[in-house]
């Protein structure tokens, strides 16, 4: 780097820096979004959780863009509400392990094109979601793949013999101002996370809404499979943040990755 | 050096650093492409195929020799380029163009086949379009 160069470099990072130069936090361009004002009611008096809504901090996409505020691209801090880990049965573990790269690559829904499922569609998920909220009635409108959900509001229970589902089956009640979402009955091709976490029959999923400001909504998790896990899994509040703009047509036509990965597993195979 | 590519400096340099960690989280870059063999490539923009779940471009690349090869790289999906600026209207508009890519190769060793990270086109504004690499 020539000295012209250096010094430019330098006087850049003052301008974009002017109070970190002083020891104080940078200033970055894109921040959390602040919770705004109270949250929307339905006329039935429950929080309405109509909304685009963001994985992330700042109500709008991060990825791939300049200054943004670290804070802003997660749905949760870890250092302040640290999410446990799964307490997988010896068995599951096992399994989990003996997955080779590839094949955990070649697992994850964001490859292969598969809906993310439920409660993946929570936890690992960088695209927005469209929440539709009406009395009797939510629907979630995923903008990855061009899945949606409906959820019904009406007291109806869990049915005795689900079909699978990649969102499972869901029953819904409210516990004072959060919407609690009971599901069972899960596609057996769904994963929990993108690291090989996988789910047995006895999944029982339970997410939690709230939405204690009108730019926050709030989505805790709880996952109980008795066959894999040795207790349930609690995850932390993820926090989505309310965002503008289009919700974007997302088919899977041109997966050009999965074909990729194919080779390179019956390369790994065969011992290359 | 355009001013552009000064600032970008600047911003990595001050800590400005680029997005990448939601993406990353969910993807795992090194199960498909070598950062080891990640390299810069420079030539003309021939083609884009705008689609779900990775756009592809396409750029004509002159080795030493003159020996011109076509390249492919794989970008982030359609919604992240959009969000972050560098949407179909702005690669249709440089075909034809010079183009600068820092990419990546995969690692099954396909032909001419690499993971964009960034990218600047005949403007010299430093885009990224693909995961953080090396």
């Amino acid at each position: 780097m020539t000295r012209q160069l250096l010094a430019t470099v330098t006087l850049l990072g003052a301008l974009f820096f002017p109070a970190g130069a002083q020891g104080q936090a940078p200033k970055y361009e894109i921040t959390v979004l602040p919770p705004g004002g109270p949250a929307p009611r339905l006329p039935d008096g429950h929080p309405d959780f109509t909304g685009h809504w963001f994985p992330n901090g700042a109500g709008q996409g991060v990825s791939g863009r300049f200054g943004v505020d670290p804070a802003a691209t997660r749905t949760f801090d870890p250092k302040v509400t640290p999410e446990e880990r799964p307490s997988f049965q010896p068995w599951a573990a096992a399994k989990i392990k003996a997955m080779t790269p590839t094949e955990l690559e070649l697992s994850k829904s964001s490859v292969n094109c598969l809906p993310r499922g439920v409660p993946a569609i929570w936890l690992q998920n960088p695209y927005t979601t469209m929440i539709v909220h009406k009395p009797g009635l939510m629907a979630q409108l995923y903008e990855v793949l061009n899945n949606w959900r409906i959820i019904h509001l009406d007291g109806r229970p869990l049915p005795k013999d689900p079909e699978p589902f990649f969102h499972g089956n869901s029953a819904a009640r409210w516990d004072g101002d959060t919407l609690v979402v009971d599901s069972i009955g899960f596609d057996d091709r769904t994963y929990i996370q993108p690291n090989g976490w996988f789910h047995s029959d006895a999944l029982h999923v339970t997410e939690r809404y709230s939405r204690p400001s009108m730019n926050y909504l709030m989505v805790q998790v709880t996952v109980d499979d008795p066959k894999v896990l040795e207790k349930p899994w609690k995850s932390a509040p993820h926090r989505w943040t309310l965002g503008n703009g289009e919700l974007y047509e997302f088919y899977c036509t041109n997966n050009k990755e999965l074909e990729q990965l194919e080779k390179l597993r019956q390369q790994e195979l065969q011992g290359k | 050096m355009k001013i552009s590519d000064i600032a970008f400096a600047a911003a990595i340099a001050g800590g400005l650093l680029l997005s990448a960690a939601p993406l990353a989280a969910h993807h795992s870059f090194a199960a498909e492409w070598d950062s080891t063999r990640c390299r810069e490539f420079t030539g003309t923009l021939t083609k884009i195929d705008w689609q779900n779940p990775h756009p592809y471009f396409y750029v004509d690349v002159k080795d030493t020799d003159g020996k011109v090869e076509t390249w492919s790289f794989q970008a982030y999906s359609p919604v992240t380029l959009r969000r972050n600026g560098t949407d179909r209207r702005v690669f249709l508009d440089n075909i034809g163009k010079d183009v600068w890519v820092r990419g990546c190769l995969s690692r099954n060793h396909s032909l001419n086949a690499a993971a964009a990270g960034t990218l600047k086109f005949s403007d010299g504004v430093m885009r990224q379009v693909g995961q953080l690499q090396d």
